[in-house]
């Protein structure tokens, strides 16, 4: 039973009109997508899924989230390839994203920085403040601080 | 004068001529001039005598018919001197006087002089104009010299002047000749053979007699002591007596003069007359010495340096004591270019003894596992063994003379990263550094030691080490990874599930509480794999064989599953026949279980899970069964390796480490059996574990 790339439902959020922020979720974890799509709906967030890096590639280009949070260690496509094709195509290019991932080491933030992240987050992570998360980096794009933003990825070290 | 008499001189003067003509030595010229000449002069004594070599002395080379020891008082006068022959030489005019009064007038020095003659006549010897000595003949009576007679002695004059400038010429082509020889005689000693103790004793015979009486060579010793190596006298017993001698009276370094004068100051010394004062010095008062010098009668002696490249191996001295003519400067010439040949060929046997002992130690190098590689000053390799040789891929033949940048022109960047130690400091550890070689990457541990004049480098190939220690770290750093995920599920449904701020459906908490036991127990299971894997890498793991029966084991393994199987699996074990075997039951067991457990979850859609034992005389075979995904065929040998995991999308739930495969095959290794696959993607795998009877 191959799980198609699923669209979040959204129902209390998907209201909000223009203010709606629609985040795309690519993790082949089951219960990371779920944690993510819990807490980000409670933010009033629309939640769009993939399980792997070829479906959110899929799902990216068609319905132009807001936002990624990307997994990086994915089978076939991993998140580094999804973003480097992200970045290669004008229609998805400018779309913000933030890795999520097991991945700790300072190389992989400076990896994670060259391909243009605007933020990097680290497994385990609290779920509770994705949400804030995502709405703080959303607004300092707005404010023209997405350079900051990319280079603050390589230089924060939290665990 | 008559006709008769002046034929009579005539035939003299031609007689004269005649024994010229035959005379080929300067003796034998001397001898003709001095007896012929003479009685064809009608004189009653005759002398000859001849500017010396720096032309300030005139040098009585013979005479004849003088009274008295002519020979000792005369031998040697200055030209400036007032005196007859000086003068002829000086002016090169003849001179004829015809009484005593008039000679003694003309020269007041010989006035105390006997009265071996009344008149004189002083006669310029000269070739091609140049006037190279005079000879003197005195008469027994006063004689008037008219013209006659002074045209007859300077046509006897001519004579003897061309006889005795060719035979001189001569003489000296002999002597150069005799000298050429004996240098290459002593060229031909000194290469045939590296023992420079024998070659250089040879020597020193083959200098004695034609160079000298006494022939001695000492050398420098080690400690800069003054070492005797070779003593040379036609006579064995003298020789003795010499190194007698030296042992009594050892030369003293500071000595002024001789051996150690000259190994100091690397300055050849030369006493063509040995002065008394030097001989004094030397006896130094001791009576015993003072007899022993004076029996031995030296009379001139040459010490010169073997030195060669700035350094001043020994000394060869030469003395010319009972036969040997005193020293001239040529015999200082000769004995320079011999020590100096000598000195080359003591420093190129020593070279060449340094050279064996290195190849010695190359030798031993060609032993060594590890590369070692030297280089000089100007970073060409000195040294490149086997082992550097086999490192690299580049020969020792190609890469020896070369700078080495051309035979690794990756050698600069490569050993910008190690750190010189100087000898005898601690060494620095090696470092690792990458090395591409014709596109393929070695991983070299490299060290090297700055001895001034070049650089040794010890280089070790650790590539496989080095891809050991990724396979160490990349596990690491994947095992970290494979333990944060399930972690990330833990932490975060906890924190979701404390949440206040929003309502969570009863559907979403249960599955938050679920998530929160199974990613646990994945936790728990993840960590167990990593543990056993890292025992298994470590060789650690330990068996406890014993009897056991197979198909009770597998009984176990699908009762236990039964329990938490998904509904559509079917779940199946054929075990005909089954008897008892040698090998670790709880090893078999975990084997059995993560292999159902990947049946299972490879099984989305249901289908018959099964085991099914074969037992033949010798061998138990296992098979695992499902009707599930399958696996392709390009995957087959990869889902064995660490953290391989086919399609994650179907690894969902407890177990997915990715460690599982692994730790199977090594299991069943580690039993002597084997673990292999067969497989038909979307129809299903077969897992085929073979054990020997006794494991």
């Amino acid at each position: 039973m191959p799980r198609r790339p699923q669209i979040g439902s959204g129902d209390h959020c998907g209201s909000t009109g223009n203010a709606t922020r629609r985040v795309l979720v690519v993790d082949d974890e089951r219960s990371i997508r779920m944690l993510c799509r819990v807490n980000l709906r409670a933010s009033g967030m629309e939640v769009l899924e993939a399980v792997d890096g070829q479906a959110g590639l899929e799902l990216a280009r068609r319905e132009r989230p807001d936002l990624i949070l990307l997994d990086v260690m994915m089978p076939g496509l991993d998140g580094w390839c999804v973003a480097r094709e992200l970045a290669a195509d004008k229609s998805t290019k400018d779309i913000p994203i933030i890795f999520v991932t097991a991945r700790a080491d300072p190389a992989d933030r400076r990896r994670g920085e060259q391909l243009g992240g605007v933020g990097y987050v680290v497994k385990p992570f609290d779920p509770v403040e994705i949400g804030d998360l995502v709405d703080d980096v959303l607004k300092r794009i707005e404010q023209g601080e997405r350079e900051q933003l990319q280079r603050s990825i390589a230089t924060e070290h939290e665990e | 004068m008559s006709i008769h008499e002046r034929e009579d001189r005539a035939l003299r003067l031609q007689r004269v001529a005649e024994l010229l003509a035959e005379a080929v030595t300067p003796q034998e010229v001397l001898d003709a001039i001095l007896t012929e000449g003479v009685r064809a002069a009608e004189a009653r004594a005759g002398a000859i005598g001849v500017l010396s070599d720096d032309g300030e002395s005139v040098e009585l080379l013979a005479q004849q018919g003088y009274e008295g020891p002519v020979m000792d008082d005369w031998r040697r006068f200055p030209v400036a001197a007032r005196l007859p022959m000086s003068q002829v030489i000086r002016t090169g005019a003849p001179l004829f006087i015809s009484t005593l009064s008039e000679r003694n007038e003309l020269f007041p020095e010989l006035a105390e002089q006997g009265r071996d003659g009344s008149s004189i006549a002083v006669l310029p010897l000269a070739v091609e104009g140049s006037v190279f000595g005079a000879m003197a003949l005195s008469f027994a009576d006063e004689v008037e010299f008219d013209l006659e007679r002074r045209e007859m002695k300077v046509a006897l004059a001519r004579q003897a002047s061309q006889a005795l400038a060719r035979s001189r010429l001569y003489a000296k082509e002999q002597a150069l000749r005799e000298r050429m020889t004996f240098l290459a005689q002593a060229s031909e000693l000194l290469s045939s053979s590296l023992d420079y103790n024998v070659t250089l004793r040879q020597l020193a015979h083959l200098a004695v007699p034609g160079l000298a009486d006494w022939c001695a060579i000492d050398m420098v010793g080690k400690d800069g002591e003054i070492v005797r190596l070779a003593v040379a006298h036609q006579d064995p017993e003298k020789v003795r007596w010499a190194y007698e001698l030296q042992e009594r009276y050892p030369p003293k370094p500071d000595q002024p003069h001789g051996v150690p004068q000259v190994l100091r100051s690397g300055e050849a010394e030369f006493f063509p007359e040995i002065p008394d004062e030097v001989l004094e010095e030397a006896i130094g008062g001791d009576d015993e010495l003072r007899e022993i010098v004076d029996q031995l009668g030296l009379r001139s002696t040459i010490c010169v340096p073997l030195a060669t490249r700035g350094r001043t191996l020994g000394a060869l001295t030469l003395i010319a004591a009972e036969t040997h003519a005193t020293y001239t400067d040529a015999d200082l010439q000769l004995a320079q270019e011999l020590a100096r040949r000598a000195a080359v060929a003591v420093d190129n046997a020593r070279l060449y003894g340094e050279a064996e002992k290195g190849a010695n130690a190359a030798q031993a190098l060609a032993y060594v596992a590890d590369g070692v590689v030297l280089l000089d000053s100007d970073r060409v390799v000195r040294h490149w063994n086997p082992a550097a040789a086999a490192i690299t891929g580049v020969d020792g033949a190609h890469a020896l003379g070369k700078p080495v940048d051309e035979v690794v022109p990756a050698w600069a960047s490569l050993t910008s990263h190690v750190p010189l130690a100087q000898p005898g400091a601690p060494g620095t550890r090696p470092v690792t550094v990458p090395l591409v070689l014709d596109g393929s990457e070695l991983w070299i541990a490299m060290s090297g030691v700055d001895f001034g004049e070049g650089t040794v480098y010890a280089l070790q190939d650790v590539t496989s080490e080095h891809a050991l220690e990724k396979t160490r770290s990349d596990f690491v750093a994947t095992a970290s990874h494979e333990l944060r995920t399930p972690l990330a599920a833990v932490y975060g449904a906890v924190r979701t599930l404390r949440r206040d701020d929003i309502e969570l459906s009863e559907e979403e908490r249960t599955t938050f509480l679920e998530m929160i036991e199974s990613e646990a127990l994945r936790l728990s299971n993840i960590v167990g794999q990593i543990l056993l894997t890292g025992q298994l890498d470590a060789n650690a793991v330990e068996l406890s064989v014993t009897e056991c029966n197979p198909a009770e084991v597998a009984a176990g393994v699908i009762d236990s599953a039964s329990v938490h199987a998904p509904e559509g699996i079917a779940l199946s074990l054929s075990a005909d026949g089954a008897a008892p075997i040698m090998c670790d039951e709880n090893k078999l067991r975990q084997v059995l279980v993560n292999l159902l457990d990947n049946a299972v979850k490879y099984s989305p859609d249901g289908g018959k899970v099964g085991i099914r034992l074969e037992q033949s005389s010798d061998r138990c075979l296992i098979e695992v069964s499902d009707e599930g995904l399958g696996i392709p065929s390009s995957e087959r040998e990869k889902i064995f390796e660490k953290f391989y995991r086919l399609d994650p999308q179907q690894t969902k739930g407890v177990g997915g480490s990715g460690l599982g495969l692994y730790i199977c095959r090594e299991l069943v290794e580690r039993m002597d059996g084997e673990l292999t696959v067969d497989s038909q993607p979307g129809v299903g795998s077969r897992f085929t574990v073979v054990l020997p009877e006794r494991a």
